[in-house]
């Protein structure tokens, strides 16, 4: 690179100096594709982790006991906007013959304080269906201070054929929230689920052949009846 | 024909193949970068004959050829692929670059020349599954984003995806070692007296370029494996039954895909750097701010991939950070767009066809520019997000301005490819033809994304009938144009008068124009040395 190079051809001297350094570019290129492949392998935890930690897409939070240990819940004052209403929304993926719906349309909650919901889901097929609900919450930047304590999303839920299911949601909205200044004015948040049918169905295959070796009688008896 | 005989004059000991293993085996950086444009010139045939198609169907309100819709969304995919990664980059990279770099700086040929020889043919496996998947189970119909879930399984059950996410994987890895290949060369095997900061733009181009390559394609390959074993193997990256995220896909896509519009684009800089600067009879103005915009828009382009996405609900701060981080692009475009017009300031402009294309691209890319910056603003790209808008914008940045590179570059190198020079004429013809034809192929698409025609639909309601007729008949102008290019390009090869070493006089600068037209099989086996005037110092 200096501008006094050397008055010798470098074909001359190729297979010394100049091939060794090739060399080391191409392995340092090489280096440089496998860091940005090291990134894109990563990118699925991080992408899922990021969405976690900022809300992001409405992700909501979920409280360990540390957390609900430090929730202090402000003293009830009428005039200060302590409320929020929490409305629930309900969706089932196409594939999964479920019906699915929330006992209660909505909810008006203190801030700070933990509440109970509950949605119902019906099996209407007659297969034994493994189903596991996707959420999120709108506004979008309400989901950090949307913590869930329990929740039905948490885990695969197994419903045999027609069968209805009650599922609880416990949750409460963080009083700090009054202290974000784009989300402290937010009358309402929406939580929404979407069931989808697992991909795995061996849970519910392991839950219908449990059923079965029960209910073997019962069952005869149904068909022939 | 004559290539041959220099190959015998200039090597000396040099065996040079004969016949089909010439090409097929070939590790000669000039007979790689002519497989290169002919592969990229068979591409544009198949990929601009499916615009047309698209055209045709368009014209009138109403379903008038294509009856099966899957075949339309096929067809716009295929265009898409075919067009971005085996016409525009196979052109503009693999061509000119493998022709042009080791002549530019210096040196007798790439660092790996077998290398280069296996990027050639990694390529055209590339083109042929891509063409498979045409033919199998309808088609691969996803857009060329490859959106899940419409590209998963349930929707696009048969084998065709998968032909098409293998097409890409061979196109990707053809990219990758043409990268390594021309950033090595590039790095360490200059002229003595050829400093970085004294390569043609077009090298700093080709450099920039590949160090995006070598970042953005990674991400592809990796976002398309995913996408495989979530088709093939019960993963779930992308689908939300499995616990994934259909908009974890468009992350990792446009994290490629907006480095890959500058991937295509920043080559076409690098050629219009040098016919501005040949034809005006100047050196380039502000050459290291050129250099650096190229490289600030390279570095720049990674961070701003959410603009392609802004409808799928990103919070106002996100948003805000993509508007802006978008519109920040323009400064160093900018950069380039007035370096280019101040080259040509002042200076004695020759307009001979090159510089034709030269000054419709800087028109034509500002236009494209612009409306690039009316979609940067999330509030507005709510509207026209999927709107024939879009396909205005990026068609007057690709479709219009990097083809426009291509021509011109295919005019002002085709002396020193060929040995023969084409006809002025009739170039300045084509070149007229073909700015036209773009212009009302493409300006009224403004219109109808403006009222809101969306993008990938073979049908559309009568109030949009007026402009798509105007559209499609600057579709058929345009064709005239490409056809008209085609035999130009025939007579030219055949039956056009012997190039000099240097038709175009002494804006012309770079080595390139110090070897025979046409370049002999060797060249630079003695390297030049640099004076400070940046001409060989005899």
């Amino acid at each position: 690179m200096s501008d006094q190079a050397a008055p010798v051809t470098r074909a001359a001297s190729s297979g010394g100096k100049s091939t060794r350094r090739a060399k080391l570019t191409a392995y340092a290129l090489v280096g440089l594709i496998g860091g940005m492949g090291a990134l894109v392998a990563a990118a699925q935890p991080m992408y899922r982790a990021f969405c976690q930690v900022t809300g992001f897409g409405g992700t909501t939070q979920v409280a360990d006991e540390a957390k609900l240990a430090a929730l202090i819940i402000p003293v009830e004052d009428e005039a200060a906007a302590g409320y929020v209403t929490v409305r629930f929304d309900a969706n089932v993926n196409v594939k999964l013959p479920w019906r699915f719906r929330p006992v209660q349309r909505e909810m008006r909650v203190r801030i700070g304080e933990q509440v109970l919901a509950h949605f119902e889901a019906t099996n209407l097929s007659d297969k034994t269906i493994a189903g596991t609900a996707t959420f999120n919450v709108t506004p979008y930047k309400t989901a950090t201070y949307f913590n869930k304590i329990e929740c039905f999303c948490f885990t695969e839920q197994v419903l045999h054929p027609g069968e209805t299911a009650q599922m609880p949601v416990i949750f409460y909205v963080d009083p700090e929230i009054g202290k974000d200044i784009n989300a402290k004015n937010e009358t309402a948040i929406t939580l929404s689920y979407t069931f989808f049918a697992d991909t795995d169905q061996s849970q519910a295959r392991k839950a219908d052949a449990q059923r079965r070796a029960e209910t073997k009688p019962v069952n005869r008896a149904g068909i022939n009846g | 024909m004559s290539e041959l005989a220099h190959a015998g004059a200039d090597g000396g000991h040099d065996h040079s193949p004969r016949g089909w293993k010439r090409w097929a085996y070939s590790t000669n950086h000039k007979d790689i970068g002519t497989l290169y444009t002919c592969i990229a010139l068979v591409a544009a045939i198949v990929g601009g004959g499916m615009s047309m198609l698209i055209r045709l169907e368009l014209t009138e309100p109403g379903i008038q050829f294509i009856e099966d819709f899957q075949f339309y969304n096929m067809v716009v995919t295929a265009h898409g692929f075919v067009m971005v990664f085996f016409v525009v980059m196979p052109a503009l990279i693999g061509g000119f670059g493998n022709w042009f770099i080791p002549l530019m700086i210096g040196t007798p040929d790439m660092a790996f020349p077998r290398m280069n020889n296996v990027s050639f043919w990694l390529l055209a496996a590339g083109l042929v599954l891509l063409v498979t998947s045409t033919f199998i189970a309808g088609g691969a119909g996803t857009g060329w984003t490859v959106n899940p879930p419409l590209s998963n399984a349930d929707f696009h059950p048969g084998m065709a995806v998968d032909f098409g996410i293998l097409a890409l994987h061979l196109a990707g890895a053809s990219s990758i070692l043409g990268a390594i290949n021309f950033i090595t060369t590039i790095l360490n095997m200059r002229a003595p007296g050829m400093t970085i900061h004294r390569m043609p733009l077009f090298v700093w181009a080709m450099l920039i370029t590949a160090f995006l390559l070598l970042m953005a394609i990674p991400v592809l390959a990796g976002a398309l494996t995913m996408l495989l074993t979530d088709r093939n193997f019960g993963t779930a990256f992308f689908s939300p039954e499995g616990g994934g995220d259909p908009i974890f896909w468009q992350h990792l896509f446009w994290f490629f895909g907006h480095p890959e519009v500058y991937i295509m684009v920043i080559p076409a800089f690098g050629v219009i750097s040098q016919i501005v600067t040949t034809f005006s009879n100047k050196p380039i103005f502000g050459y290291l701010g050129m250099a650096y915009a190229m490289s600030a828009i390279g570095f720049v382009g990674f961070i701003v991939w959410a603009h392609h996405m802004y409808t799928v609900g990103f919070n106002v701060e996100t948003r805000a950070y993509f508007v802006i981080a978008t519109m920040v692009i323009a400064v160093p475009t900018g950069v380039k767009i007035f370096s280019w017009l101040a080259t040509m300031w002042g200076g004695s402009i020759d307009f001979k066809t090159p510089m034709l294309y030269a000054m419709g691209f800087i028109f034509l890319f500002t236009v494209g520019g612009v409306t690039g910056i009316t979609l940067a603003n999330a509030g507005i790209d709510q509207a026209f997000h999927d709107t024939y808008f879009v396909i205005a914008h990026f068609h007057y940045v690709l479709s219009i301005a990097t083809i426009f590179a291509i021509y011109g570059g295919i005019y002002y190198w085709l002396g020193k490819m060929s040995g023969r020079q084409y006809s002025e004429a009739q170039g300045r013809w084509q070149f007229w033809i073909t700015f036209v034809g773009v212009n009302v192929l493409f300006f009224p698409q403004h219109f109808l994304g403006m009222a809101g025609m969306p993008r990938r639909i073979p049908d559309y309601p009568d109030a949009y009938a007026g402009w798509n007729m105007v559209s499609s008949i600057g579709a058929a102008i345009t064709l005239v144009g490409a056809l008209l290019f085609l035999w130009i390009l025939y007579r030219t090869v055949t039956a056009g008068a012997p190039a000099e070493d240097n038709p175009w006089g002494e804006g012309a600068t770079t080595l390139e124009w110090t070897v025979p037209s046409p370049a002999p099989f060797h060249t630079h086996e003695v390297l030049p040395e640099m004076g400070d005037d940046m001409q060989p110092a005899e």
